[in-house]
């Protein structure tokens, strides 16, 4: 019968067919032996794809992983986290300040003065005719120059409301005549400069200098008078700091174009950022930016507005190529493919999806959700890396992600800490492990009572056994912190012990407090029970865990916790933004800079800021500022142990722990290296001080067999 | 016939504008913003929040959105969130790549499950009639994606070969066979995984509609001519039975644009079902209403094609 043949052989066939093709694919072994090629090829897995590679417009770390790569920075870290040079050889540092004459205020021994009689005392004074204290003495003799800036003329336009029409503003024209004001060259950028020059000036020198006086055109603005001296003291603001930044760019340094890579390719990386059509999200860090100046196609200075210490570390941003990507080729491009060159930006162009840089590898190809492919640069200023083929494949889930590491079609991936333990002691692998940059934390609405009390908040700490969630939770791949710094940095204080778990001592500070236990073990106050919820986010396992265990822990004690487990859009919307929540469990990733303005500053407690626990303390809002200001690092390190210290007293957040990442690497993994001999010597890879294995990564290479290291390697 | 056809439309049509007021409006009101727009993120400002907001219209009224997003996926302007790349490209890239998982899997599913199902009618009560029942139970209630990693971990592990993705990596200067047949290998795993449930189900369905149909009169009659038992089974009773599934193939339709989410994530498929989850999670409204569109006029399209097949091959339905 042929229907029940075909019923009955179709199918068989096709499987056959279908299972045939095994015999098809290379193993493991198959693919380093018959395939050379494949050794000089380093394959990577990530769980997302990028979005857009460019580096002044991404946002994600997926795309962030291929620009370092294809895209070089002015600067970088080295492997002791201190800046070095890349497409910068070297840079220098330092300010400009400026301070208007106050016609009106009086100098002590000298009176009213003008410009000159300024300029001769403070010039006097560095010659050491006046005594000063030491500190002052200082500042002065970081002084390089003084100058005087005649007096000038000029108009400003203000953009008023309207009074009841939010939405419709007028141009208001101000004339501002503005007086001679004094011009200071510093050698080294100083914070403390004002403070130190009004012991000489006088201590409402700069105080009472009165800007609107110098103001004049359409009287005042509909707001009245009050907003004419905050806007006098933005046009004419009686002191300013200007930082400047000098670099000195490495010359014949080349893009993957062949074009040379120059000064104005910097100054057009800054205003690329600035466009407010390229909507960067960058744009935060460049914002202190007053100009940057091309003085020579080799060297750029950069001027800022204030003072801003992190603004160093932003010149780490990949330099876009400006011949590619400025107005006329992006209005080009516009026109070929039929677009309004009017709406059109960088955003949109095709450039995010072929991109063009400075860095060790060449963009290749991009297939979403597949793969990115880079090829080494063999042009690299620094020479070209030993890998000829940078894969970077997007594989959504970590099991598979490890399947494909054992079928030998990753170099690496995001291993877990379990795979890590199983990997451990196979002799085909080597593994490495470090400190994250980032923590997690448990943190209290200090709004509400009792979160109010410190004592309530240490106490609150001290019952959770966090040795055992790091043991049990993470596999031991996490550390104990205490404060808000990177641990591996400077301004980590390591000087502050952990809290200890205390569940006794955590009663008495409670009685301290006012809470004792009730007849049924639950704490009291004045007949209140001690009662609140603690909320995280939904999807992460770790934080869930946490949750638990602090639930348990302060059940323990007497705390009657409730627990909330909420969908991250709306834990985000509706309890973090509003504020509207007891305690959560939360972690933070941090930069290295030590600018914690955003999230400890008490300006920044409103709803919808990042200080959502409502932490405020003058003397760490006054530490924040300084940190921001400080360019000197000894000073700045100091600052931040006294504000990790105090943030530790304090207890906003319990601090629960860094976790660690792992990563796990084939042996025959190695760094290739000549020596001056011109001998090829191989050397085991090994993470630096800081825990960055992937350091010399332009070095690494595959070998066919694992090599064989002695022991000290 | 021609005036079911009209109102069919015009029903349909209506239909259809209701699914794009309710799916723009469910998205748009769960809570959310899109992934460029990062609320705990030191670095971004609330005008830079503004900023991205206006620029992709969410600062306008609903109906306004609803009115720009539609003139935009009717004029093929609509793009993408996430990389600005036009959204009916990323769409019919992703569908090309859905579509050989989609072919296969369906070829798996009807010709596997129409033998096993029909003999299972034919030895009911049988030591395979059991066992195919058990087995088809077991795997329609398998979780897929549990499935998926028991099969992935055994073929890692005993075999040591690749199976994620669409090809080996890093395979080069290979012959065309050669990257033909691990293309093929590729396909295995996942299309049998979204073959499984579908050849669980349709396996009982044929069963039952054999045994219904061996029930029949005209089966019995044909037994009692004495004809052979494979000619009735085959000839008599498996064509009548074959009937209902016909109109099964209007409503395969929406399959070729839903993809499957969860195989196409666990194998790294870059298919269509992927990428419209990652969409959700990122909140990439453009792409998301697009598919749904899409996958809303093929599902009213696909209902309207087994409705009309309905007609045309069993005569006594009339509309």
């Amino acid at each position: 019968m042929i229907v029940r043949r075909i019923l009955i052989g179709a199918p068989m066939v096709l499987i056959i067919f279908l299972l045939q093709s095994y015999l098809w694919v290379p193993t493991y072994e198959q693919q380093t032996r018959g395939n050379p090629e494949r050794l000089t090829e380093y394959i990577t897995a990530s769980i997302g794809d990028a979005s857009i590679l460019n580096p002044i417009l991404s946002a994600d770390s997926a795309s962030n992983d291929i620009e370092s790569k294809v895209f070089e920075g002015l600067i970088d870290r080295d492997k002791e986290l201190r800046f070095r040079g890349r497409l910068a050889k070297s840079w220098k540092i330092y300010e400009e300040a400026f301070f208007y004459i106050n016609e009106k205020a009086s100098i002590p021994h000298l009176g009213k003065a003008t410009a000159p009689e300024v300029v001769k005392l403070l010039k006097r004074a560095r010659g050491g005719y006046v005594p000063v204290g030491a500190h002052v003495k200082t500042s002065l003799d970081n002084i390089r120059e003084i100058a005087i800036v005649p007096a000038r003329e000029f108009l400003v336009t203000r953009q008023e409301k309207v009074m009841g029409k939010a939405a419709e503003k007028t141009a208001v024209r101000i004339r501002v005549m503005a007086p001679d004001r004094i011009k200071l060259i510093l050698k080294n950028v100083d914070q403390d400069l004002f403070k130190s020059l009004s012991t000489i000036l006088g201590s409402d020198y700069f105080h009472s200098f009165p800007a609107q006086d110098y103001l004049s055109g359409d009287e005042g603005g509909p707001d009245g008078s009050r907003g004419k001296v905050d806007y006098a003291q933005e046009v004419l603001p009686a002191t300013e700091h200007n930082p400047v930044i000098i670099f000195y760019l490495r010359p014949h340094v080349k893009f993957h174009d062949g074009h040379l890579f120059e000064a104005r390719d910097v100054k057009f990386t800054y205003e690329a950022i600035m466009d407010p059509k390229n909507l960067s999200p960058r744009i935060a860090d460049y914002e202190p930016v007053k100009e940057v100046e091309v003085v020579d196609p080799l060297t750029v200075r950069i001027f800022y507005k204030r003072l801003y210490s992190p603004a160093l570390g932003t010149w780490g941003i990949g330099i876009l190529p400006e011949h590619l990507l400025n107005s006329e080729a992006l209005k080009k491009e516009a026109m070929r493919i039929g677009n309004d060159p009017e709406r059109f930006s960088m955003r949109q162009s095709s450039f995010n999806r072929h991109p063009i840089g400075c860095g060790p590898f060449v963009f290749q190809e991009w297939k979403s959700d597949q793969y990115i492919a880079l090829a080494r640069f063999d042009d690299y200023w620094e020479g070209p890396p030993q890998y000829k083929r940078f894969m970077y494949r997007i594989i959504p889930d970590l099991l598979t992600q490890e399947m494909e590491f054992y079928a030998g079609t990753v170099d690496s991936y995001d291993v877990q800490p379990h795979q890590v333990q199983r990997l451990k002691n196979d002799p085909a692998y080597q593994n490495f492990s470090g400190l994250t940059f980032g923590y997690t934390y448990i943190g209290y609405n200090m709004r509400r009572a009792p979160f109010n009390d410190p004592r309530v908040r240490r106490a609150l700490g001290m019952a959770i056994d966090v040795h055992k969630i790091i043991q049990y939770v993470l596999y031991g791949q996490g550390e104990r912190i205490t404060g808000p710094f990177v641990k591996q940095t400077d301004y980590y204080n390591h000087l502050i012990t952990p809290l200890p778990y205390d569940p006794e001592g955590a009663l008495k500070l409670l009685a301290e407090a006012g809470w004792r236990r009730n007849k049924e073990g639950w704490l009291e106050k004045d007949g209140k029970r001690f009662q609140f919820t603690l909320i995280t986010n939904s999807g992460n396992d770790l934080r869930k865990a946490v949750l638990t265990i602090a639930q348990d822990s302060w059940k323990q004690i007497g705390v009657d916790v409730r627990t909330d487990v909420v969908e991250w859009a709306v834990f985000v919307q509706e309890r973090v933004d509003k504020a509207d929540f007891d305690a959560l469990i939360l972690g933070w990733n941090m930069g290295i800079e030590p600018d914690l303005y955003q999230i400890w500053h008490s300006s920044q407690t409103h709803p919808y800021q990042l200080n959502f626990v409502g932490f405020k303390d003058p003397l760490a809002d006054d530490l924040i500022i300084k940190i921001r200001q400080e360019y000197d690092h000894r000073r700045q390190v100091a600052y931040c142990r006294q504000l990790h210290e105090l943030i530790a007293r304090e207890q906003p957040y319990t601090f629960l722990y860094a976790s660690k990442w792992t990563a796990v690497l084939d042996k025959r993994i190695v760094i290739r290296e000549t020596d001056a001999a011109g001998n090829i010597i191989y050397r085991k890879i090994t993470p630096t001080k800081t825990g960055n294995y992937t350091f010399y990564f332009n070095k690494w290479i595959k070998l066919s067999e694992a090599p064989v290291f002695s022991a000290k390697d | 016939m021609l005036s079911f056809i009209g109102r069919s439309i015009i029903q349909k049509i209506i239909t259809l504008f209701f699914v794009m007021v309710i799916s723009f409006l469910i998205i748009h009101l769960a809570p959310g913003e899109p992934s460029q727009v990062d609320p705990l993120n030191p670095k971004f400002t609330p005008e830079m929040v503004e900023r991205f907001r206006k620029a992709f219209h969410l600062d306008e009224p609903l109906h306004v959105q609803f009115v720009y997003f539609y003139r935009d996926l009717f004029t093929g302007k609509t793009i993408s969130w996430k990389d600005n790349e036009p959204v009916l490209k990323k769409i019919g890239e992703r569908f090309l790549n859905s579509l050989p998982l989609f072919i296969v899997a369906t070829i798996l599913i009807w010709t596997l499950a129409f033998p096993i199902g029909v003999r299972s009618a034919i030895v009911r009560g049988g030591a395979y009639d059991r066992l195919a029942t058990f087995f088809s139970y077991l795997l329609y209630s398998i979780p897929g994606f549990f499935f998926a990693y028991i099969l992935i971990l055994l073929i890692v592990n005993a075999f040591h070969v690749p199976v994620i993705g669409m090809k080996t990596f890093g395979l080069t200067d290979v012959s065309l066979l050669r990257t033909g047949m691990d293309r093929v290998w590729h396909l295995v795993l996942p299309s049998v995984l979204e073959a499984t449930v579908g050849i669980a189900v349709l396996s009982r369905y044929v069963r039952s509609q054999m045994l219904e149909v061996e029930g029949q009169d005209y089966v019995r009659t044909a037994r009692a001519k004495g004809l052979p038992p494979e000619q009735v089974h085959y000839k008599h009773a498996l064509r009548n039975a074959l009937l209902p599934f016909v109109t099964m193939f209007g409503l395969m339709l929406p399959g070729l644009i839903g993809g499957s989410v969860i195989i196409e994530s666990i194998f790294s498929w870059p298919g269509i079902g992927r990428m419209a989850y990652e969409a959700i999670l990122s909140r990439d409204y453009p792409i998301i209403l697009s598919i749904n569109f899409i996958s809303a006029v093929l599902v009213l399209i696909g209902t309207f094609i087994s409705d009309i097949l309905y007609m045309v091959v069993d005569p006594r339905i009339r509309l």
